[in-house]
């Protein structure tokens, strides 16, 4: 609270609601009182939020997105509930179930190669790859420290055949969870991660994942993020009540030479959504491929903010980001890339490919290139249409009735970027997610 | 032709040259008098393709030792395009794209910088679409190749003929044609060879550098070079290249071995007989 | 020796127009107040509807904070250590050029443009401004003829106030922007251009602006409206002498094409940049707007940006009337310490509205250039089109480009298309020119405007000519 001195001729500003609602949260949650890394981030970043409104459009990284989602969200920790009833796993994965307390590796046993990381380790790597990109003040990583109350670690030793699936399913409970994950692969490591959230009630999920690649190590990691939003004609206007869910999910990845890192999304459903991938190559010579595929309906707001700075020559980044937007939905993308002058070589292509189905919806883009090397090849493009009417008439002429030329056309929009996901994410059902239908029981 | 009186045009003197530090060239010598064609053949990485650049001046090389004279001067001491103007040419073996760049532009700043050096006066556009209109014949080029940007999205065969164009344009004393035949089919090979036939005169020479027999059947050589190794090691007629065609290259690693193991003993011997503070 | 390794020797060419006419100038004192703009108003002899437009400028300037999300950056700039106006002594306009200062038709002649009878280019009208007046202009009589009017804006708030009163303010509010609301509250001179309904311009039109005094903002103005059916073309270059303190350039241009109407206006912008170590030189804070009011209006902006310390210039097309169309063809080149922020904004509100961005950025030296536009598809755009094409140059590997192209669109059947591209000249190519004669600049120019030719093909052909060369002049020391 500002403290305005007697006297003083000014005019108090009205509480801010995103200040009260953070308040509220802080006192519905008490502080850790460990001597962890957590406890200590935790009160750093509950201070620093303190003096901190919610993030507003007059910031030109949240220019286009509107954050009174997040408010509507009731300020409370997320209950304890029962374990959601969630499809069995296929074999061969590795299921930890994420809830923002509690150990997920409680009575787990680690596949080869995967372990716990030492406390040392953690001790010294925890917020690393955050600071590295830049992020640690940034807004939702600032609310993740201040509300998560455990930590995920993990160290990859070496290839790691079973694919490590993290699950967070909040269902309809009303209230807040931070989760917080950090993978330390080392060199010649590699690991395939499925993490999928889903949430139907009024709850806001925030997670900050850091991964560190050594040398020549390999992150595959898919993300399938599954809101239900209620129905577009009740929730004009995000109330508690109705309020749909929301997700604020950070990954900031550091890359060492010879890296692979591959980062595959896909957002639908959420009444707010926003995803900040940061990557950074700490010498070049890595290799970082970026899949995004998000859509919005309703009165629904994704945001991907994604950046990716070479600090080293020969680097590579090979990016495609999709939206969909219908209903009065709200898909934003902004992509930067960042090539400083030691980055010689650069090989970066960033493409965006937006469609906007419905004349009430918005489609904001926004590409950033920062070059100051001269020997580098960037490209990037951005296209914001509706179907191509030329490949609905092919359809169309070849018998197809215009509504299923669209949603095949559609399916092969979304397809393209599903395909990538690793192969469990089938049993999630990810299409009829991003098509916008029910899901089949 | 071989005529021994006919002036000396290319005179190359122990000339050694490296890329990144690693010694390429190791004393190449090669005399070339007005017409005559020589052919230099060797294996990949023989040295051939590195010759030519030297020659041409390309600046990722350097020339760590010998002489190159151009009609008697030091030919080494000037800038590529100087070498271009005073009549040396370098048929790439891959010739560059430059998009945005209009070939017909390109070929007339060139031609031009050329006749100016020559004392002739620069041709307008007009004057010069003519000119390029009639060698455009020597490679039975379309005109159309003309108004899109220098070598953007021609194919390998278009790109040679482009080569020839400018050769016949440029109308060079010492014209190195570095792997000319490579990626054409046997018609694109015709027409290049018989444009290089067409500009070869009793008043200039054509050093050919080539790994196959083929371009030697339709351009017949009086000089085959043997390279390998950074340097010349056999001399010989046309003759020479249908013997390398059957017998193929491996004598040849043979005698370098021995060449170089030759060299290694002189060198050694060389340091013996050196007292301690000369090595010092 | 790659072309990677010998760029960073940076010695610019000189700046061919860098001299000072030595002329008396009458100066009011430095400094910003309502005393100053009202004095401005006064020594204009101006009607109340424009005292007020600037009054109430100057009101909403003193609201307003100076724009900081462009990637520029300066020492702040103190808006009362500026003169808010100068004038060559003499009557403001002469009723012919023989009692124009010799010295100042001397200047225009050694800047290129020659303005008396004999010499004036045969072709094109020229509106010449010095400091803060119009100095001369050309063929005015030949344009009355066909209706046209070209006259400085000082001339039009006189003889042709209801259009003035009409129009200024109408395309660029003062309140849009910080600079705008500055330029609104001071501006001095500048041009009208007014071409009456189904006519064609007889000939280019063309503004010279050359800045003079060293402690002097230039804040011209200039208004160009076409009725229905009329066209032109119109012409805007600009110089000023070397000083090694900055001065402030906040121009605003407002465009108005009615229906059918067409609008061409080109630009080679060749301030004074500052020296190589970046001392001195103009900022350009220039406002540039256009309205295709009319259904099936065409506006096109052509520039060519090599001069200026800072350049912060975002020329754009509000496509109001059905089936309008907007261009913006830009070459930007900065240099040393150059900065460059520039672009476009293209708002598509009409249906079946349409546009081409083509932007080429090069940057040498120490320099950034950064390409900011906005493509925005309001909900009535129903067919619109976008196409964009950013491509940027290295040159040297101190230099900055960025690009930040905004992607809007509330229509669904409205389609946006926008390709980027960086490159440099390789060393390859460079080598492969020199190899058929053509020297190591010549080669490196000759890349560049071959880069840059998709921009060059709209320019009008001598300005093209001009610019090629101005490119080229530029570059002169920057590689090898």
């Amino acid at each position: 609270m500002v403290t305005i001195p007697v006297g003083e001729l000014r005019v108090q500003s009205r509480p801010n609601p995103g200040q009260a609602w953070l308040a509220d949260l802080f006192t519905s949650l008490p502080a850790l009182a460990d001597n962890s890394v957590l406890a200590a981030q935790q009160q750093r970043c509950r201070q620093a939020l303190a003096g901190e409104a919610l993030p507003s459009r007059r910031q030109e990284a949240w220019r286009f997105t509107d954050t009174s989602a997040i408010t509507a969200i009731p300020a409370q920790p997320l209950p304890r509930q029962a374990a959601a009833a969630l499809p069995a796993p296929p074999a061969n994965v590795l299921r930890l179930v994420l809830a923002g307390s509690g150990d997920p590796l409680q009575g787990v046993v680690l596949p080869v190669g995967l372990e716990r990381l030492e406390a040392g380790a953690l001790e010294a790597l925890f917020g690393e790859a955050l600071e590295a990109n830049g992020a640690a003040a940034a807004w939702p990583v600032r609310l993740n420290g201040a509300v998560a109350g455990q930590v995920l670690a993990l160290r990859v030793r070496q290839p790691v055949p079973t694919l490590l699936e993290l699950v967070s399913d909040t269902g309809d409970a009303a209230g807040v969870q931070g989760l917080r994950l950090l993978l330390v692969l080392d060199p010649g490591a590699s690991l395939e991660v499925l993490e999928v959230h889903r949430a139907r009630g009024a709850n806001l999920t925030s997670v900050v994942l850091e991964a560190r690649l050594g040398r020549g190590a390999r992150l595959r990691h898919g993300l399938l993020a599954q809101g239900q939003s209620p129905q577009p004609a009740v929730a004009e206007r995000p109330t508690a009540a109705c309020a749909a869910p929301v997700l604020l999910h950070h990954l900031a990845a550091v890359q060492d030479p010879d890296s692979e890192l591959e980062l595959i999304a896909a957002v639908a459903g959420w009444g707010l959504a926003r995803l900040e991938p940061l990557v950074l190559q700490r010498s070049g010579a890595a290799s970082t491929r970026l899949r995004g595929l998000q859509r919005v309906d309703g009165s629904q707001v994704v945001d991907t903010h994604s950046r990716v700075l070479f600090a080293g020559p020969d680097g590579r980044l090979d990016q495609v980001h999709k939206a969909l937007a219908d209903g009065s939905g709200r898909s934003v993308f902004n992509g930067a890339v960042v090539v400083p002058r030691q980055a010689q070589r650069t090989d970066a292509a960033q493409l965006s490919r937006s469609l906007l189905l419905s004349d009430r919806a918005r489609i904001d883009t926004k590409p950033e290139l920062e070059i100051v090397a001269d020997d580098v090849k960037c490209a990037h493009g951005a296209t914001v249409s509706r179907l191509q009417q030329n490949e609905l008439f092919y359809l169309q002429s070849r018998g197809i009735a215009a509504d299923q030329a669209a949603r095949l056309l559609l399916r092969g929009f979304c397809e393209e970027v599903l395909a990538e996901l690793p192969a469990p994410s089938a049993l999630w059902q990810p299409l009829a997610l991003l098509m916008g239908e029910e899901p089949a029981p | 032709m071989i005529r021994p009186d006919a002036p000396v045009l290319l005179e190359i003197c122990d000339l050694r040259a490296s890329v990144e530090e690693q010694p390429i060239l190791k004393g190449v010598n090669l005399t070339l008098r007005a017409g005559e064609i020589h052919a230099v053949m060797g294996r990949n990485g023989s040295g051939k393709s590195t010759l030519s650049k030297v020659l041409a001046g390309h600046p990722a090389y350097r020339v760590t030792g010998g002489s190159v004279l151009y009609r008697g001067d030091d030919l080494l001491a000037l800038q590529p395009e100087q070498r271009a103007r005073i009549g040396l040419f370098l048929g790439f073996q891959y010739p560059v794209e430059i998009p945005g760049v209009s070939n017909l532009e390109f070929l007339r700043v060139a031609t031009n910088a050329r006749r100016l050096e020559q004392g002739l006066e620069e041709l307008d556009t007009f004057a010069f679409e003519d000119l390029v209109r009639e060698r455009l014949q020597v490679v039975q080029m379309d005109p159309a190749f003309l108004e899109r940007s220098v070598n953007e999205g021609f194919s390998g065969g278009e790109k040679k003929r482009n080569e020839i164009l400018q050769m016949a344009l440029l109308q060079p004393l010492v014209a190195i044609l570095d792997e000319t035949d490579s990626g054409l089919d046997i018609d694109a090979l015709r027409i290049v060879a018989g444009g290089v036939n067409q500009l070869a005169s009793a008043d200039n020479a054509t050093l050919l550098i080539t790994h196959y027999q083929r371009l030697l059947d339709v351009i017949t050589p009086d000089y085959v070079h043997v390279m390998a190794a950074g340097r010349i090691l056999r001399t010989g007629g046309k003759e020479l290249a249908l013997e390398l065609e059957e017998r193929g290259y491996d004598w040849v690693d043979v005698e370098i071995e021995r060449l170089e193991a030759s060299e290694l003993e002189a060198l050694a011997a060389a340091q013996g007989s050196r007292t301690p503070a000369e090595v010092g | 020796m790659t072309a990677a390794a010998t760029v960073g020797d940076l010695v610019s060419q000189p700046y061919k127009y860098g001299f000072v006419t030595d002329i008396e100038t009458e100066k009011i004192a430095k400094g910003l107040s309502e005393d100053v703009v009202r004095l401005i108003s006064a020594k204009k002899d101006e009607p109340a509807f424009l005292l007020d437009f600037r009054l109430r400028a100057y009101q909403q300037w003193l609201k307003m904070d100076e724009p900081d999300w462009a990637s520029i950056g300066h020492a702040p700039i103190d808006y009362q250590n500026i003169i808010y106006y100068a004038a060559p002594k003499q009557q403001a306009k002469k009723a012919s050029l023989d009692e124009v200062d010799p010295k100042l038709l001397e200047t225009f002649e050694k800047l290129g443009i020659p303005l008396s009878e004999q010499k004036r280019l045969s072709n094109v009208a020229v509106d010449a401004v010095f400091d803060s007046v119009s100095i001369a202009t050309t063929y005015k009589e030949k344009l009355a003829e066909h209706g046209v009017i070209f006259c400085s804006i000082s001339e039009a708030v006189k003889d042709h106030a209801e259009l003035i009163e009409r129009y200024l303010g109408t395309v660029v509010p003062s309140n849009d922007n910080y600079f705008s609301a500055l330029n609104s509250a001071v501006f001095s001179d500048g041009s009208f251009v007014f071409i009456p309904k189904g006519v064609a311009c007889p000939m280019d039109l063309s503004t010279y602006f050359r800045i003079n005094s060293g402690d002097t903002g230039q804040f011209e103005r200039t208004l160009i409206v076409a009725e229905e059916g009329a066209s032109v073309s119109y012409l805007e270059g600009c110089t000023a002498p070397m000083f090694d303190t900055n001065q402030l350039h906040a121009a605003v241009v407002e465009l108005v094409a009615l229906d059918d109407a067409s609008i061409k206006y080109s630009t080679v912008q060749n301030w004074y940049a500052g020296d190589e170590n970046g001392v001195g030189g103009i900022y350009n804070f220039v406002t540039k707007r256009g309205q295709c009011r009319g259904d099936r209006s065409h506006i096109s902006w052509t520039q060519v940006e090599t001069g200026s310390a800072i350049t912060w210039k975002y020329p754009s097309c509000v496509l109001q009337g059905a089936d309008s169309v907007g261009e913006f063809y830009s070459v930007a080149l900065t240099n040393n310490h150059q900065q460059a922020d520039t672009g476009t904004k293209m708002f598509h509100i009409g249906p079946r509205t349409r546009s081409t961005i083509v932007s080429k950025g090069i940057s040498a030296g120490h320099s950034s250039n950064s390409y900011r536009g906005l493509v925005q598809m309001g909900p009535k755009a129903v067919g619109a089109r976008n196409y964009s094409q950013c491509d940027s140059m290295l040159i040297g590997d101190q230099a900055a480009a960025n690009t930040y192209p905004y992607i809007r669109s509330q229509q669904p059947d409205a389609s946006i298309e926008h390709e980027a591209s960086t490159c440099r000249i390789s060393a390859d190519q460079l080598f492969y020119l020199q190899s058929r004669g053509i020297g190591f600049e010549e080669a490196v120019s000759m890349m560049v405007s071959g880069f840059c030719r998709d921009v060059f093909n709209q320019l009008p052909l001598e300005f093209a000519a001009e610019a090629d060369k101005l490119l080229a002049l530029k570059l002169e020391g920057s590689v090898g």
